[in-house]
């Protein structure tokens, strides 16, 4: 094991194949090299500390974040919201966490993401009709003309974000995920100026609409929050920030990333394509097989141990920061036969992709009927699509790894 | 069509009641409530059966056995876990 494996896998140029360094870092399912965090890297060890009470999402537990690459500087006491459900442990982390499902899921509204479907589909369709109208078919970049605006479109609609100020989140989303990775050529100073003056245009805009909202609901999730009345009582404004906040920037850089990268497997296992075509009833079952095998958030990277504890015969103190490398237990050799493949019939499927435990993935539902439908209808409707770059330029980020463009050609776009 | 859901394994992720939620509904924040038969047999509801594949996919602890009419069983439970 080299002494800084960690620095190879954040460094850019294996951004494209990370999958090797993962293969070496499984070698050491507790990887420590002295002084920065604990990386765990084998699928059961990850699995039982997901599940693991003595486990924190809440960086206040962190005893030191000095030698931790990807540690985020200060962040608590500059920022100007309070920390969202994601960065929080329980009885706080629950309470907010029930609350934001009371609008969205069951049992309390079991159809708000089933009812979605329709206007999921036209979000689809608009945008593929787009690329036939206007694109060019020698050269399409799919991540911005589709897998881009369709996730932000999706988001903005549940919340309630009118459509003209979706541009605007983009460049806020772009900027606060930014902020999750480590560039070691980035003056740290500028990019947390970045980063907190993102922050402070969200919050305001947001702080507008909800006012907007608590006057006059239209009966999206924003003003569900806003005007919720549950036995945990009622959202705070700067709750209701805090959490509109994290579904607007988790809901969407990271159904980008698994949209992009699902097409990107399928052009590069052209039969696979072939069949989509024929039988969009696979996407369910490759979906799950693309959230196991290209995962969109790579690793967690803000856990803390909250005891001293064992993982898998190493001693790791109270205080500690742990990375659990989703990517690299998705393909344990010990969990899933034949991991390197890319199988969209396999059965045995259970993956980290999403994550699991009390953190795991909130908009689960929502984001794998976007992927389902974005890929069966590109399937369906480009004609011959074919790579124009292999790899593609990926994005900086290493933790929400994916393309940052997707440049194709096409001979045609069926109606 | 007939659905057994692994109670023992179920850890009320509730996944299912979001992608099928006329065939599973949750009764308060863990228990499950589901319909084992909600296609009959014959019966050809594609947009149900749709749902229900998805559901029984979305399972993270793979708890939803689905038993087609010709008595092929889709999707058990998965490797140790």
């Amino acid at each position: 094991m080299t002494q800084d494996i960690l620095r190879q896998i954040l460094d850019y140029s294996n951004r494209a194949d990370p999958y090797p360094l993962y293969k070496e870092l499984r070698r050491t399912p507790v990887y420590h090299d002295g002084s920065g965090p604990f990386v765990v890297s084998t699928y059961y060890e990850i699995q039982a500390l997901l599940h693991d009470p003595r486990i924190s999402s809440d960086a206040r537990n962190l005893a030191s974040a000095a030698d931790d690459p990807l540690a985020e500087p200060g962040e608590e006491e500059e920022t100007v919201l309070p920390p969202s459900f994601l960065k929080l442990d329980p009885p706080e982390h629950d309470r907010l966490r029930r609350m934001t499902n009371r609008p969205f899921g069951p049992p309390h509204s079991p159809h708000r993401v089933h009812d979605m479907r329709g206007d999921l589909h036209d979000i689809v369709k608009g945008l593929i009709d787009k690329i036939a109208e206007n694109g060019n078919a020698e050269r399409i970049d799919l991540v911005e003309e589709f897998s881009y605006p369709f996730p932000v479109t999706v988001i903005c609609r549940l919340l309630g974000v009118p459509p003209e100020d979706e541009a605007r989140f983009h460049v806020w989303a772009d900027t606060l995920a930014a902020s999750l990775d480590p560039d070691p050529d980035a003056d740290p100073k500028e990019r947390e100026r970045r980063t907190h003056d993102s922050r402070m245009e969200l919050g305001m805009y947001l702080s507008g609409l909800i006012e907007e909202r608590r006057k006059n609901p239209t009966g999206d999730m924003l003003s569900e929050l806003v005007t919720g009345n549950s036995p945990d009582g009622t959202m705070t404004t700067m709750e209701v920030l805090s959490t509109a906040a994290l579904l607007l920037i988790a809901g969407h850089e990271t159904t980008v990333n698994l949209i992009t990268n699902g097409m990107l497997t399928l052009l590069r296992h052209p039969e696979v394509l072939d069949r989509l075509r024929s039988e969009p009833e696979l996407s369910v079952n490759l979906v799950e097989e693309l959230l196991r095998y290209e995962p969109p958030v790579q690793l967690v990277p803000q856990r803390s141990t909250l005891a001293d504890i064992e993982v898998a015969g190493v001693s790791i103190p109270k205080g500690a920061s742990l990375w659990l490398v989703l990517a690299a237990g998705n393909r344990d050799p010990l969990r899933f036969e034949d991991p390197d493949r890319f199988d969209p019939d396999r059965e045995d499927i259970q993956h980290l992709g999403l994550g699991s435990g009390i953190h795991s993935c909130f908009g689960a539902p929502l984001a794998r009927q976007e992927a389902q439908l974005a890929l069966s209808e590109l399937a369906r409707r480009l004609e011959n699509p074919r790579l124009l770059a292999d790899p593609p330029p990926y994005r900086q980020n290493a933790v929400l790894r994916g393309p940052r463009h997707l440049p194709i050609a096409v001979d045609g776009i069926r109606p | 069509m007939r659905l057994v859901v692994d109670l023992n394994r179920c850890q009320g992720y509730a996944q299912c009641a979001f992608l099928a939620p006329e065939v599973f509904a949750m009764h308060g924040d863990e228990a499950l409530l589901y319909d084992p038969n909600p296609v009959a047999d014959g019966e050809a509801d594609g947009e149900l059966r749709g749902n229900v594949t998805r559901a029984v996919a979305a399972c993270p602890v793979r708890a939803i056995l689905l038993e087609l009419a010709d008595g092929h069983a889709g999707d058990g439970p998965g490797g140790a876990s």
